[in-house]
């Protein structure tokens, strides 16, 4: 059985004309550190649209803005100026309450380091999720899509780098999010780790539909992306379209 | 002073987690006050009682006797180990003092003509000694002259069976025999406004109570207070021919009893609370620096990589650990001091010493800090030990997961399915971490029963107060005679105006025994029917007295090893008829106040072979009367003292309660202290160590509430269990309490109101609120995006 596509259940909510697939909207975005009596900026006047459903993967080197991004878009960080429009609300005036209350409903997050609860089961650091959501997947189902279904009742210390991550992704799919926030998913992995964990990112965002944003380090992974986009000193440096769709298996590493 | 990076660190260290570290300090802190203060206390009033007794030569022992000829009193200083006696008149009597309404009891005690350091001196505080050939003066104990507006040269009235005399105040004193001003046991609490001394010469008192080259107290100083016991003995026998009725070692005298006991228990006071808060301090110290070796393990390794030795490193936390309960302690003699201070206050309200010092003894400071630097170095053993021990190659790479300990519950699929994941959460917290789950256990178990054990003290006295002066003692007022009487005074006392009932009451000594066992003791006649007097313990079971036999005071009934049904043996300590009588006990009944038995009183009469005599009357009064029969009493001859049933009570709960408000104040500090460190500590201690979790729940979109809801449930759950052992443990430290207590004098009852359990877990309760309520900033605090950054 395969669960319904987000963008259907939007259409069908009448929240979002049809025709508008442009989910996020930033302009100008800027972030600056305050550290002691230094200005560190971080995010210098970032502008981009990201459209339902697509897979965009922001490529750049270190301290070029990346996370930065990433976590405002995700609702864990308010930007200092600009505006972080989604479907035309500015998350940018979001109080931290009303920030909490976007990325319960409508965000995912997988971090390098998965970040799981080390006293829950796998199914469990899945239930912690679905338990806060209102449309939630099964937690089994949730860990079938990553093909952990016979790791269930294992605990992180039980489990894999590769398999923890997958446990996290799944953890963060079984809410049924519409934007799925990978930073440097397969970081902290070897290649062929790496690649699962991609195949079963790259499957969420062919089969439901979840709109993926994923950051990496390694430019061969652009090959995934309907989208790439190079960040550099805090701003977008330049997006290019990728016709050509490539799967998993074809990466070259 | 160069302070080296190391050091730089460790004070960071401990101003960043500065709540925690201000917890250790204030354990420490208050462990350390407390053993100040009660150490000083016991010190400055052992060493003042002592140097009071030596320099004023308390006696050995004391024979009071109905009336011993002076060649006796010779016999008597003979014995082998008799160093020395003095023979004395004393006679308790009724004080006329103009201006009081009151009529006072004064105990006449004769003192010789010419000043001499006699056994059992006095010290003149203000006006001077008799003169020679004075007759008509006395010197008067400080307090009561004082209160009753007594001044030098003032004249009172007496008055001695019926015959009054008046008498000149020449000068104020104090006694080593009366520190502890109380007329008798039942008083317990002293009341120098309404009972005096009155020291008078001894001429005065042997025509006034006509005891020409007689006496009727005889006191003595023995070569070695261990042969007392055959002394006395030996006593006995060259005075029984004159009656003896009391015979007293130093150890029981009234006064002495009490300083003594209140000496040793601020002695134990001194010991356990100090080791309870050096202990807690510890156990927070070991919790906090365990957790900080393990986060700080990286640097540790580093530490030493770049060439710090091992025994440097694990030194680094034991001076943790040092510095703040060095800290703590520096603080806790400030106030310690200050509480010594103010404590000796409350005991010169209670104890009439010349001088009463509170030195500060270095001692006491010195071996305070010995025993702060011991615990501060257990707490924080264990984390230097594990510091020394990490090898910095190993440090480098990520910590071996943590073992995951299943609950028992999910053992029951059925159960722990439905359990919410915040409760899974918490039940694998908890029984990752048992250790630390017990200790925060422990410190709301500890503060539910220092809270108990405070307010146990009110509610046992006040409980004991109800009982015997509302229920076991229900007249209003109680007159004693000098002499006994006959049935005519009593039936004159009932007709005495605003008098609505009038019963006898018979208190006479015995020796009691039991094979080998012996006490002397008062056996209370009480009338048949009496409304006044019941028989009673303290569930309120009334006891009959029938036609003989006796009812025993718990207390007496345990030393003779007797219950109901035995047989005792009575000997009447008055001269007045000689043989024993073997009578059977009825019941044993607790009692709060002294160690009596009481008998039927016609059948005490009919042993006294008197067909109806007693020795004071209870009169119930109509309401408002009290003046009036004062009076009343006032104008009569014969009576030594009028005890009003309300005044006992009153006095009691006074000074009672304003000790009790100081202590129960104290204890709630403490117990507060205890709960708030504890909690606070161990979970702060547990958010650092699972920041990432919290925060990664933060990012699935959990808000602070719910977030910090899975830290407030645990604590609470934490907390609750800790109550549910406090309440037990509470009351085992009160049965304790009971028996540390409770001597021949009086008996705590164990009585805990129903009121004092709910306010006692209400605070504690409040305070386990309070430590989460300081938590919840840390958990609002957290930067989720810089602790997920951070590597596993
Ligand atoms: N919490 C912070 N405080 C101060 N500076 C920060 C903070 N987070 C990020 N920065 C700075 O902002 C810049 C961008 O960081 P980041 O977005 O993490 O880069 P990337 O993920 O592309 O490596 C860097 O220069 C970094 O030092
Ligand atoms: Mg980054």
């Amino acid at each position: 059985m395969l669960p319904r596509c987000t963008a259907q259940r939007v259409r069908k909510l009448g929240i979002l004309p049809a025709a508008t697939p442009t989910i996020f909207d930033l302009r100008d975005v800027c972030k600056e550190y305050q550290m002691g009596e230094v200005v560190v900026p971080a995010l210098r006047g970032a502008t981009l649209t990201i459209q339902r459903g697509e897979l965009l993967v922001i490529l750049g080197p270190s301290g070029s803005g990346k996370s930065t991004l990433l976590n405002i878009i995700g609702g864990l960080d308010a930007p200092t100026r600009g505006e972080v429009l989604f479907r035309g609300e500015d998350l940018a005036q979001y109080s931290e309450a009303q920030r909490t209350q976007y990325r319960r409903k409508h965000i995912g997050f997988v971090f390098q380091f998965y970040n799981l609860m080390p006293n829950l089961t796998a199914e469990e650091n899945v239930e912690l999720a679905t338990e806060i959501s209102d449309d939630p997947m099964n937690p089994a189902e949730a860990l079938d899509m990553v093909q952990l279904d016979d790791r269930r009742t294992h605990f992180p210390s039980q489990l894999s780098g590769g398999e923890q991550q997958r446990v996290a992704i799944a953890r963060a799919v079984a809410k049924r999010p519409e934007i799925l926030l990978c930073d440097e998913p397969t970081g902290a992995l070897d290649i062929a780790t790496g690649k699962v964990v991609l195949d079963a990112l790259n499957e969420i965002n062919r089969r439901i539909g979840t709109t993926l944003i994923l950051i990496t380090h390694n430019a061969s992974i652009a090959g995934l992306a309907d989208r790439v986009i190079q960040m550099r000193d805090g701003h977008v440096h330049s997006i290019t379209a990728n016709t050509d769709r490539k799967s998993v298996e074809d990466l070259v590493w | 002073m160069v302070v080296s990076a190391f050091h730089k660190k460790l004070f960071r260290t401990m101003f960043q987690s500065w709540g925690q570290s201000l917890g250790v300090v204030m354990v420490v802190l208050c462990g350390i006050a407390a053993y100040i203060c009660f150490h000083s206390a016991y010190l400055n009033l052992s060493l003042t009682r002592d140097t009071y007794y030596a320099q004023n030569r308390l006696a050995d022992f004391e024979i009071m006797v109905e009336r011993a000829p002076e060649t006796a009193v010779f016999k008597l200083e003979r014995l082998p180990g008799v160093r020395q006696v003095r023979k004395r008149i004393v006679e308790d009597v009724n004080v006329d003092i103009e201006g009081v309404n009151e009529p006072r009891v004064g105990r006449l005690i004769s003192m010789p003509a010419r000043r001499s350091p006699v056994i059992n001196d006095i010290v003149i505080l203000s006006g001077r000694y008799f003169e020679a050939g004075e007759q008509r003066v006395a010197v008067v104990s400080n307090q009561f002259a004082e209160s009753n507006g007594l001044a030098l040269g003032d004249r009172f009235q007496i008055s001695v069976d019926s015959k009054k005399y008046s008498l000149r105040v020449v000068g104020l004193a104090a006694s080593p025999e009366y520190v502890y001003m109380i007329r008798n046991v039942q008083a317990l609490i002293p009341s120098p406004e309404r009972f005096g001394i009155l020291w008078v010469p001894e001429e005065f008192a042997e025509t006034a109570l006509d005891m020409k080259s007689a006496c009727n107290n005889i006191v003595g100083l023995v070569d070695n207070p261990e042969d007392l016991d055959k002394i006395l003995d030996e006593a006995d026998k060259v005075l029984d021919p004159y009656g003896v009725f009391a015979k007293t070692k130093r150890e029981d005298q009234l006064s002495n009893r009490f300083i003594s006991d209140e000496i040793k228990g601020l002695g134990v006071s001194a010991k356990i609370i100090p080791t309870l808060f050096l202990g807690i301090a510890a156990l927070i110290l070991l919790i906090l620096l365990n957790r900080m070796v393990r986060t700080e393990r990286t640097q540790i390794g580093l530490m030493k990589a770049f060439g710090y030795s091992n025994w440097a490193v694990g030194f680094h936390y034991i001076e943790y650990g040092l510095i703040l309960c060095v800290i703590g302690c520096v603080g806790g003699f400030a106030l310690g001091q200050w509480m010594a201070g103010g404590m000796m206050k409350l005991y010169v309200q209670f104890y009439q010493f010349p001088i009463l010092e509170s030195r500060i003894y270095l001692d006491v400071l010195a071996r305070s800090m010995g025993i702060t630097l011991v615990f501060a170095t257990l707490g924080a053993l264990s984390a230097a030990i594990q510091a020394a021990r990490i090898q910095p190659a190993e440090s480098m790479r990520a910590e071996a997961p943590s073992r995951v300990n299943r609950v028992w519950l999910e053992y029951i699929p059925v159960l722990w399915k439905r359990v919410s994941f915040t409760w899974k959460m918490i039940l694998r917290n908890i029984s990752r971490n048992r250790f630390r789950s017990a200790v925060n256990c422990f410190g709301v178990a500890i503060s539910l029963s220092l809270l108990l054990m405070g307010f146990f003290m009110t509610d046992s006295i006040d409980f004991g107060m109800k009982f015997q002066f509302r229920d076991a003692q229900r007249e209003d007022v109680k007159v004693s005679f000098q002499r006994e009487q006959g049935r005519d005074v009593l039936y004159e006392a009932s007709r005495f105006p605003h008098v609505r009932r009038a019963e006898g009451l018979l208190e006479y000594p015995f020796e009691i025994r039991s094979v080998w066992r012996k006490k002397d003791i008062v056996v209370i006649g009480i009338e048949k029917g009496s409304e006044m007097r019941k028989v009673m313990n303290f569930a309120r079971e009334t006891f009959s007295l029938g036609d003989g036999g006796l009812v025993l005071a718990e207390s007496l009934a345990e030393e003779l090893q007797v219950g109901p049904g035995d047989t005792v043996t009575l000997e009447p300590l008055m001269g007045r008829i000689e043989g024993e009588f073997e009578v059977p006990v009825r019941a044993v009944a607790q009692q709060f106040l002294g160690t009596a038995a009481y008998m039927d009183h016609a059948a005490l009469s009919r042993m006294l072979d008197e067909s109806y005599v007693i020795n004071s009357a209870l009169l119930r009064l109509e309401s408002g009367s009290r003046d009036a029969i004062n009076k009343t009493l006032k104008e009569i001859g014969g009576i030594a003292a009028v005890t009003f049933n309300d005044d006992a009570y009153q006095s009691i709960q006074d000074t009672l309660g304003k000790s009790m408000v100081i202590t129960n104040t104290v204890l709630l500090i403490f117990a507060g202290v205890i709960a708030f460190s504890i909690i606070y500590n161990i979970t702060a201690v547990s958010l650092s160590e699972r920041q990432r979790e919290l925060a990664s729940l933060r990012v699935l979109g959990l808000s602070t509430q719910e977030v910090g809801g899975i830290v407030y449930f645990e604590n609470m759950l934490m907390g609750a269990l800790g109550l549910l052992f406090g309440v037990p443990m509470g009351m085992g430290i009160c049965a304790l309490l009971v028996e540390a207590y409770s001597n021949d004098m009086f008996r705590l009852p164990f009585y805990i109101d129903r009121s004092t359990y709910v306010i006692s877990i209400l605070l504690t309760y409040s305070f386990v609120l309070l430590a989460n309520l300081a938590v919840r900033r840390k958990i609002q605090n957290l930067d989720l995006v810089e602790v997920l950054k951070e590597r596993e």
